[in-house]
């Protein structure tokens, strides 16, 4: 480990670690503008100019470009350093326009500081400025060339890390450019990180432009709930609303960056309709009222009909407090166990991955890029859980191979071996795999074209459908490092231990292998942890409130109506309910149907804990108390001068503290239920998590899977009975319809964003092109699907690269996909139509 | 916008290298000679026929002086403006030069036959000042020299536009 002498002050270093970040370890910021540590060094801007007084690099270098040595003695503050840092922000500042007072970026702005830093204070040159004209970039970016420093960070980030081709640099010398070919919307779904790494205000938060400086905001490190992965950021607050997010480093998550889903997607937590207060049949009343309205009819239908007939449903956005909270009270109160998810078959898949994950095989996203090969089954990254892509391509930068099966038309911001493995077949090919796996590990060769011939065979593919596939085949052999990725929304129950058993075969004869799964919703971890065995399922539970055996109903920050398929017959059930209590912080449709509602608070406005795709426990803090913004109370001026006998923020609370409330009403003493403090729920409730009971909480969160056997950490679904065996394609000429998601527009907090929903496309469905042209459909075609819960009707596109015999369709608002009576769904090629036929 | 034979041409070019962007700026200075310059609608074919975008191509093609987003005149005429040409003036040569043609330096002639942009350097340090036209060098330029070079480019092209 090199030593080296930084101002006086020695420090010790692991090897390869540039002078400039030595620097920053001891607390020493070097002036910088093209340094960044998640893109690396280039040495364009020379601002990190240091003197290197003594060692085996002399005199002037650029901090960035020199790796610390052994004996280096370096002086920040050496008089020719200083003065070289002097002329080239001077430099730089020659063409700057000054606009500070109406830049976004005054206040937290590299450039202000560093002219600052450098002792740049007089200008002196009195030249003509260059100008640009600025382009047009979409909804989400504002592009203000003039303030360029000409840093390349931006195209950097744009093209090197991400691998958007659309943002770069154009024309030479004096003259270069950041922006597009043409004007028009940056097509990557990474672009708001373009706000955060540029060093100045060339691209600023459009959605937020004029909201704040920097010091008026309320700060503090939140997690983002719009996928699985669990991502850090910064939660930005002023005058009693979320106005901006931004990304907050994390080592083993998300690194330095964010997706626009996650930056973008907060103002559901804004809205003017989010319901504030508490509502029984009676009209709007205090939170207290609601409980005690829902306590006394509840106590009514449980003497009447026995605690069985009381159900509570709460989702994968829940924070853990309560989805614990839900457990206890169903627990203590002998009513239904709670389930989490619409699903059943989703649900069995959550548990099933959350059991088979534990800590030698589960990786974080930070894994997932140094690994070597990389094999996705039933995974859509961009889409279903968009930082996972930007690991992968980091993984491919290091030259990792990457294979994708999956039957969708996938895409990725690399080059990768896309096979369009049908889901049905899905387990065979990764068997097979496997098998090639465990063959390579016990040295007896590999006998490539037999098994080859055996997985084109298992996964019902034509050999023209895999590319290249002996190569990555033998990258996998010689993979030091591999990761399986799968994702949970498509796939059948059988591909989970199916890429588990693969990631065991390969962590034979080597150090490591990783298995990822992407799971559905930010707490779908937490979910599966609170092992809801005992819950029937959310299909007989609405049998049971058909057939009269369940009377009531607590929905708590959940929205079935907006998940579930079939919904004609969910609109049916939920009538005939005595009693449905619904919590929630958002204007739901479910909401709106309640008996009692009672308003809820969003994890800006109360601090909550939420469990990532590899079991990391991390705590989202509290960034503003709530309240109704003040540009909504004062219609976007100075808030009326009217006495109002309320606290902003008062009516709505936490989901987990309402919970408890009602508990309480019902006769709970206090000391089982808000008593406990959210560690203890957490730990009586999750014995599992009970060892963490008083952990001072890192920034980095915890990792909670256990090192043991997986399968006492948490049971997985129990063994299907036979009549529940459903994902079998039905023989004859069926498609199977494929319900995803997209980057924008489906994801339930998200879609709610003003923003994302000038960002996202019009719904298409998806199918191959010879499917296509066998039913005489071609690109662009209404089409119109018919089913036995109504007609689904969507603009057809067509692909080469994808499965045959599927059909993939956005569960994106605008298309009636709850038509759909029930997943998987298998429907005959005669049920799908052009529309004008 | 690009005829299909022109097309075709491309692609076979195209086809000779390892990558397909190896022949960018081959493909680019192709059009150009056919063209006259690259129109953005050029730009948009030839990237597709590269396998790049619009961007990258732009990126290549706004960073090269030989490469024309607008349209140029017949004639380019590139001013030396190097330290060489410069200390045997280079600034007379400009003035008289945008003087005789009615135009600024990056400016077209209205009748579309001589644009004058400067370039640094040509080598022609030994016989400075220097200008290229088109493919041709132009040393120890004096207003007299400069004044039948025009004439002669003048008559050149009413001879072309005649036959």
């Amino acid at each position: 480990m090199p030593r080296l002498i930084i101002d006086e002050r020695e420090i010790e270093v692991p090897p390869g670690t540039k002078v400039i970040d030595a620097a920053e370890r001891l607390g020493i910021l070097i002036p910088r503008f093209c340094y960044h540590e998640g893109l690396g060094a280039v040495g364009a801007c020379r601002m990190c100019a240091v003197q290197f007084v003594e060692g085996p690099v002399k005199g002037l270098q650029m901090s960035c470009m020199v790796d610390a040595q052994d004996g280096m003695v370096v002086s920040t503050s050496h008089e020719e350093a200083v003065e070289f840092r002097r002329f080239i922000i001077e430099c730089l500042m020659l063409n700057h326009p000054h606009d500070c007072p109406v830049c976004d970026e005054g206040g937290q702005c590299l450039l202000q500081d560093e002219t600052v830093s450098g002792g740049h204070g007089l200008r002196r040159y009195q030249g003509k400025k260059r100008t640009y004209r600025d382009q047009y970039l979409g909804e989400l970016i504002a592009h203000e060339m003039n303030r360029c420093i000409h840093c390349y960070r931006c195209s950097r980030f744009y093209q090197e890390f991400s691998g958007y081709r659309d943002l770069g640099p154009l024309q030479i010398a004096n003259r270069v450019f950041y922006g597009r070919f043409k004007d028009g919307p940056l097509e990557s779904p990474f672009s708001g990180n373009l706000v955060d790494i540029c060093p100045t205000g060339v691209y600023t938060d459009k959605p937020s432009r004029y909201k704040a400086r920097r010091w008026d905001l309320q700060r503090t490190p939140s997690v983002c709930i719009h996928c699985s992965l669990g991502c850090n950021t910064v939660a930005n607050a002023r005058y009693r609303e979320v106005v901006r997010v931004e990304a907050r480093f994390s080592g083993e998550v998300n690194g330095h960056f964010i997706c626009d889903r996650g930056r973008f997607g907060f103002p559901y937590t804004n809205l003017p309709g989010r319901p504030r207060t508490a509502r029984t049949a009676g009209g709007e009343c205090s939170q207290g009222e609601a409980v005690a309205a829902a306590a006394e009819k509840l106590r009514e239908i449980s003497s009447t009909f026995g605690p069985q007939a009381v159900a509570c449903f709460g989702s994968s956005r829940n924070s853990l407090e309560t989805q614990c909270m839900l457990k206890r009270i169903c627990r203590l109160q002998g009513w239904q166990v709670p389930g989490f998810f619409v699903d059943p078959a989703l649900e069995r898949r959550v548990r099933a991955a959350v059991s088979l994950l534990d800590a030698s095989a589960g990786v974080s996203m930070r894994e997932v890029e140094r690994a070597d090969c990389v094999v996705a089954a039933g995974v859509d990254p961009v889409n279903e859980a968009p930082m996972l892509a930007l690991a992968m391509r980091q993984a491919f930068r290091r030259g990792a191979e990457i294979l994708v099966a999956d039957p969708r038309p996938i895409f990725l911001p690399f080059p990768f071996i896309h096979v369009p493995v049908s889901m049905e077949r899905m387990d065979s090919f990764l068997e097979g795999l496997a098998r090639l796996a465990g063959e390579s590990s016990d040295g007896t060769g590999v006998r490539e074209a037999d098994l080859l011939s055996q997985i084109v065979q298992n996964g019902g593919l034509a050999s023209s459908d895999l590319p290249l596939p002996v190569s990555f085949c033998r990258a996998l052999f010689g993979s030091q490092n591999p990761v399986v990725l799968c994702g949970t929304e498509c796939v059948r129950e059988s591909t989970l231990p199916a890429a588990a058993a693969l990631a065991r075969d390969l962590r034979k004869g080597r150090d490591r292998a990783g298995l990822l799964y992407v799971l559905p919703g930010a707490n779908a971890f937490g979910a599966g942890l609170l092992n809801s065995q005992g819950h029937p399922g959310f299909s007989r539970l609405l049998e049971s409130v058909e057939s009269g055996s369940v009377r009531a109903l607590i929905v708590t920050e959940s929205d079935p109506l907006n998940d579930f398929c079939h919904r004609d017959r969910l609109l049916g059930t939920l009538g005939k309910l005595d009693l449905l209590v619904v919590m929630d912080f958002l204007d739901s449709e479910t909401a709106r149907m309640a008996h009692v509602f009672l308003p809820t608070t969003t994890h800006f406005e109360s601090g909550s804990c939420f469990v990532n795709h590899e079991g990391r426990l991390q705590y989202a803090e509290a960034v503003h108390h709530g309240g109704i913004p003040i540009e909504q109370a004062g219609g976007g001026s100075h808030p009326p001068r009217v006495y109002r006998g309320d606290i902003p923020g008062e009516g709505p609370k936490a989901a987990w503290v309402i919970l408890a409330e009602l508990g309480r009403t019902l006769g709970i003493p206090d000391r089982d239920l808000l008593g406990l403090g959210p560690w203890s729920l957490i730990g009586e409730e999750i014995p599992s998590l009970k060892r963490l009971e008083g952990t001072v909480f890192p920034p980095e969160g915890i990792r909670i899977l256990s090192d043991g056997d997986p399968v006492q950490w948490v049971q997985g679904p129990e063994a299907r009975d036979g009549e529940d065996d459903r994902g079998a394609v039905p023989p004859g000429d069926f498609f199977e319809i494929l319900l995803t998601h997209w980057t924008f527009g489906t994801e339930e907090l998200s879609s709610r964003s003003g923003p994302l929903q000038k960002v996202e496309k019009e719904p298409y469905g998806m199918m191959h092109s010879d499917d296509a042209r066998v039913l005489g459909f071609s690109e662009g075609d209404r089409i119109v699907l018919s089913l036995e819960g109504g007609q689904i009707r969507f603009r057809l596109s067509v692909a080469d690269r994808m499965g045959r015999g599927v059909l993939v369709l956005p569960r994106h608002r605008k298309l009636a996909w709850r038509n759909i009576p029930e997943m998987p769904c298998f429907v005959p090629r005669d049920r799908i139509r052009r529309e004008d036929s | 916008m690009l005829s299909d034979a022109l097309k075709e041409t491309l692609r076979g070019k195209i086809a000779q290298g390892e990558h397909p962007r190896e022949h960018a700026v081959d493909v680019m200075l192709e059009i150009q000679k056919r063209c006259g310059y690259m129109s953005d609608e050029a730009m948009e074919e030839a990237a597709t026929l590269l396998g790049m975008s619009p961007l990258e191509l732009e990126e290549l093609a706004t960073f090269y002086d030989h490469i024309y987003r607008e349209p140029v005149g017949k004639y380019v005429i590139r001013v030396c403006d190097s330290a060489v040409c410069w200390m045997h003036g280079h600034l007379s040569v400009v003035d008289h030069l945008t003087s005789l043609l009615g135009i600024g330096m990056g400016e077209t002639t209205p009748d579309g036959l001589f644009t004058v942009l400067p370039v640094c350097c040509l080598g022609y340090c030994d016989r400075a000042p220097a200008m290229m036209i088109n493919q041709r060098i132009f040393g120890q330029l004096t207003p007299e020299k400069i004044d039948r070079v025009i004439r002669r480019l003048r008559e050149e092209a009413s001879f072309d536009e005649a036959e």
